[in-house]
This record gives C-alpha cells, sequence and structure tokens, in this order.
C-alpha cells in the first residue's frame, strides 16, 4: 500500500519549484489541522528545496524507497536461508553480500544475522534510539520505539516476549542484542517442524516482523488459518 | 591504540558517565563481559556526533554479558546473556577470576 | 498514537542521560503498530536525503546527539518522529541551512494553506 505524502501543495508551488513530474492526489481522508511538527517537515522540506540543499525529485524517489522497505522483504530472506543452505551460509557469513541477490542495499549499515536454534532465542534491541535494519524490515513498529521496550527487553526478556504471547521452554537461553554502533540485526527464525514440503512463499508467510526481532516465532497455524 | 582484544578475553567497561554523545549504555557501565567477536573498525561516533570525522577509527567488539552479572534480581534462565557492540576505549582487560567460565559461549 | 510514558523518569541515576532507557522500569508493552502518516514518512526521508546518501550535510551520530540534547521535557512529550524533525530543525539552524524565523513564517504560511486548500 502506497501512502501519498504531502507533494499535495506542490499544485500551488510550481513557480519555484519548477516540478514536471505529476503529483499523486492528497490523502482524501486526512481533514485534521497539521499538528506543529508536520507544519515544521513541510515548511523544512520546501525550504531545502528552494535554497538547492535538495531536490524535488529526491524526496519523491526517497519516499518510493521507504515503501519497498517492508517486512515482506527480510521474510523472502529468510524463506530462502530455510530452503537454501548455501544462501543460508553466506548469509550468516556476510549479511550484506548475501542480501545483494535481492537488491537490497543496507545503506553502510553492517547486517549481521542472527540464527534461532533448539536452544537459543535471539531478540534484538536499541535502548538508546531505535536502530533498526529497516531496508530488510521497514520502519520500526511502535512497541520497538517504545521506553517499554527498550527499558525492560534488556533485563526481563521473558517477561517481555510473555506480553507478545511468546513462552520459552527452560533449556531455550535468550540472548538479547543491543544494536547500538553500525551493526543492524536481524532475527532468522528457527523454521518450524513439519514444513519440509512448503513453498517458499508459503514459508515466507510465516515470518512475521516480530519473528526477525525476535519477540516471536514462526507459528505453522498461522498459515493454515490463510 | 591498546592490544587488541580477541574472542574469549574478559574485559570489563568503564565506570565513567561523561557528559556528551556517547553509545556505550548505561547499564553496562563498570560491569565484565566477554568479547563474543571482533566486529572491524568503524569512525568514533563520539566525535561524528559534533560533526567531526571520527578518525582514527576505532575496534568494535561485541561484548557478551551475563545477565546475571548486569542485574543482581535476575530470574530468568542462568545462561541468558545480553550483547552490546561496545568501542575499544571504553574497554580494559579484566583480571577477573572467571576468565575459564567466562570463555563459555 | 504515541503510548504516554510521561510516568517514566530517567533522571534517577545520575550520569544516565534521559535517552539512556535500557534497566529502567517500564509499564506493559503495547503491541498495537500504527501506520506511518505521510508527513512522518516525510521526516524520514528527508532525514535520509539529508545524510550519507544524498547532500551529506548530516549524519545519524548528530541526529541522535540532538535528540539527546532537546531535554527530557521535549525527549518525553515528543513522539518519535516530532523528535526526529525536531532534531533536524535543530541541526539546520546549527549549520546554518535554516533560519528559525524563516521556518516559523513559512510553518505559519503553511498552516493558512492547509486550512484554505487541505493538504
Amino acid at each position: 500500500m502506497s501512502e501519498q505524502d504531502g507533494h499535495a501543495h506542490h499544485r500551488q508551488d510550481h513557480g519555484h519549484l519548477n516540478d514536471t513530474h505529476r503529483h499523486p492526489p492528497a490523502q482524501p481522508d486526512d481533514t485534521t489541522s497539521p499538528g506543529h511538527y508536520e507544519l515544521m517537515i513541510l515548511a523544512m522540506r520546501d525550504l531545502l528545496i528552494e535554497k538547492g540543499i535538495l531536490t524535488a525529485d529526491q524526496i519523491r524517489r526517497g519516499l518510493e524507497t521507504l515503501d519497498s522497505w517492508q517486512p515482506s522483504r527480510g521474510a523472502e530472506i529468510a524463506a530462502r536461508a530455510w530452503t537454501d543452505p548455501v544462501f543460508k551460509r553466506r548469509l550468516l557469513a556476510d549479511g550484506n553480500e548475501a542480501v545483494a541477490d535481492f537488491g537490497i542495499d543496507m545503506g553502510g549499515a553492517k547486517l549481521t544475522v542472527l540464527e534461532n536454534t533448539d536452544t537459543v532465542q535471539n531478540v534484538v534491541v536499541c535502548t538508546l534510539c531505535s536502530c533498526y535494519p529497516r531496508a530488510v524490515l521497514g520502519l520500526p513498529p511502535d512497541w520497538y520505539r517504545s521506553k517499554n521496550y527498550r527499558a525492560r527487553i534488556v533485563k526481563e526478556p521473558r517477561k517481555v516476549l510473555s506480553e507478545f504471547g511468546t513462552d520459552l521452554r527452560d533449556d531455550v537461553v535468550v540472548r538479547v542484542h543491543d544494536s547500538l554502533a553500525d551493526l543492524r540485526y536481524l532475527v532468522l527464525p528457527r523454521r518450524p517442524p513439519d514444513t519440509e514440503h512448503w513453498s517458499r512463499d508459503e514459508l515466507a508467510a510465516i515470518v512475521t516482523r516480530d519473528c526477525m526481532v525476535g519477540v516471536a516465532n514462526p507459528r505453522v497455524e498461522a498459515h493454515a488459518a490463510a | 591504540m591498546t592490544e587488541p582484544f580477541a574472542p574469549g578475553d574478559v574485559v570489563r567497561v568503564a565506570a565513567v558517565n561523561p557528559p556528551g554523545h556517547r553509545r556505550t549504555p548505561f547499564y553496562i557501565r563498570g560491569k565484565q563481559g566477554v568479547i563474543e567477536r571482533v566486529c572491524g573498525e568503524f569512525s568514533n561516533p563520539e566525535e561524528l556526533g559534533y560533526g567531526f570525522d571520527g578518525l582514527p577509527k576505532k575496534r568494535l567488539y561485541r561484548v557478551r554479558f551475563r545477565q546475571k552479572d548486569l542485574w543482581a534480581d535476575y530470574d530468568g534462565a542462568a545462561g541468558d546473556t545480553v550483547d552490546v557492540d561496545v568501542y575499544e576505549h571504553w574497554l580494559s582487560r579484566s583480571t577477573s577470576t572467571a576468565r575459564s567460565e567466562a570463555r563459555r559461549r | 498514537m504515541e503510548p504516554d510514558n510521561s510516568h517514566l523518569t530517567s533522571a534517577k541515576e545520575p550520569g544516565r542521560g534521559y535517552h539512556d532507557l535500557g534497566g529502567l522500569d517500564g509499564g506493559p508493552i503495547e503491541t498495537h503498530v500504527t501506520q506511518a502518516k505521510p508527513w512522518e514518512k516525510l521526516a524520514v526521508v528527508v532525514g535520509n536525503a539529508l545524510g550519507a546518501k544524498g547532500a551529506k550535510l548530516v549524519c545519524t551520530d548528530e541526529v541522535r546527539r540532538t535528540r539527546e540534547e532537546m531535554g527530557a521535557d521535549l525527549y518525553n512529550r515528543l513522539g518519535y518522529f516530532e523528535k526526529g524533525i525536531e532534531s533536524l530543525r535543530r541541526l539546520m539552524v546549527e549549520k546554518g541551512l535554516i533560519d528559525p524565523q524563516e521556518l516559523e513564517r513559512r510553518m505559519a504560511e503553511t498552516a493558512e494553506r492547509i486550512a484554505k486548500e487541505g493538504r
């Protein structure tokens, strides 16, 4: 789903923006008054374009790129790793090199893939801000950015995971990863049993964003319900 | 530059709270952990944050902490850990006697 | 809508920045996920376009640093994307790329235009 952006105001600004591409229609449903920061980003954008610091085209392409960053990309990567042992080895050795197969550019971040096993559950956080592997998962969800998650996941991960409905056996070790530097972490969830004959698409469908952050694990019932 | 650490080395995070832009979180300062891996060399974020080039690059390490070493009342599994990416200048070699235990991944 | 986390303070331990949250007490995780609004996506894109992949005028650590400098009150009150926009504003002003009065004027004009013509 591609959401419309603040480009609607360009209709009125042709004079100095020198903008020749087609404008997407404004979001029809949002009739609320813009808040302070919505006004700020719109004004900032206009000023930066007028001053020649950015171009309208850059913004348009940036929005398209952002729209292409979705958890489905990460799910495709996971499904391929589950079904292609050579790819999986490459992915675990050098995430950036492996996801280039999918045309994914991590933009200077080092993609580090963490493999969940029978006895290890990995879970990712950025306690200082909200660093997240956006190119493979999209924008981080509200809860990942929240103070409650950032505060609690490092000290009581099992309680937090149970709030997501994820309960772990006693013999499973939890490894929390606080991604504060240039590494971005992606969890490769454990492939559920009895999925040996599934297609890659069917497998990708059960790898949710939450599975790739590590707060949940793929559920076979999710497939059955589809 | 300090001699590089290797995986398995026991290290301690500096127990300091300097003002300004730091990427070493409060909850690991002064704590002991083990080098889980060497991540490579990266420009120093503490300098980048103010518009400097952050050079020369600093070595970055993944340091693994046992949960029970971080929180006195941790009630999860004994093997539970937290991994944090820490820059070399925050780490020093620890003289802890828990070395052989800590080498276990 | 951002959850109200004003009950969370991070100044209990001296030397802990208000953004440095690991290990603090917290409430239940609100697992409901909202879609980013168009202006929030625009904030992400403008930030990216100013950064390493675009104009190379700001870097990630400068954006983080300004978040850490805006004060606990703003940090706790503003939503995630609002903080991002506030960070960009501070950096643009700091680097002399935008005049704060000019920005305010343009915001007022934008508000008037939207009130008359919609987004």
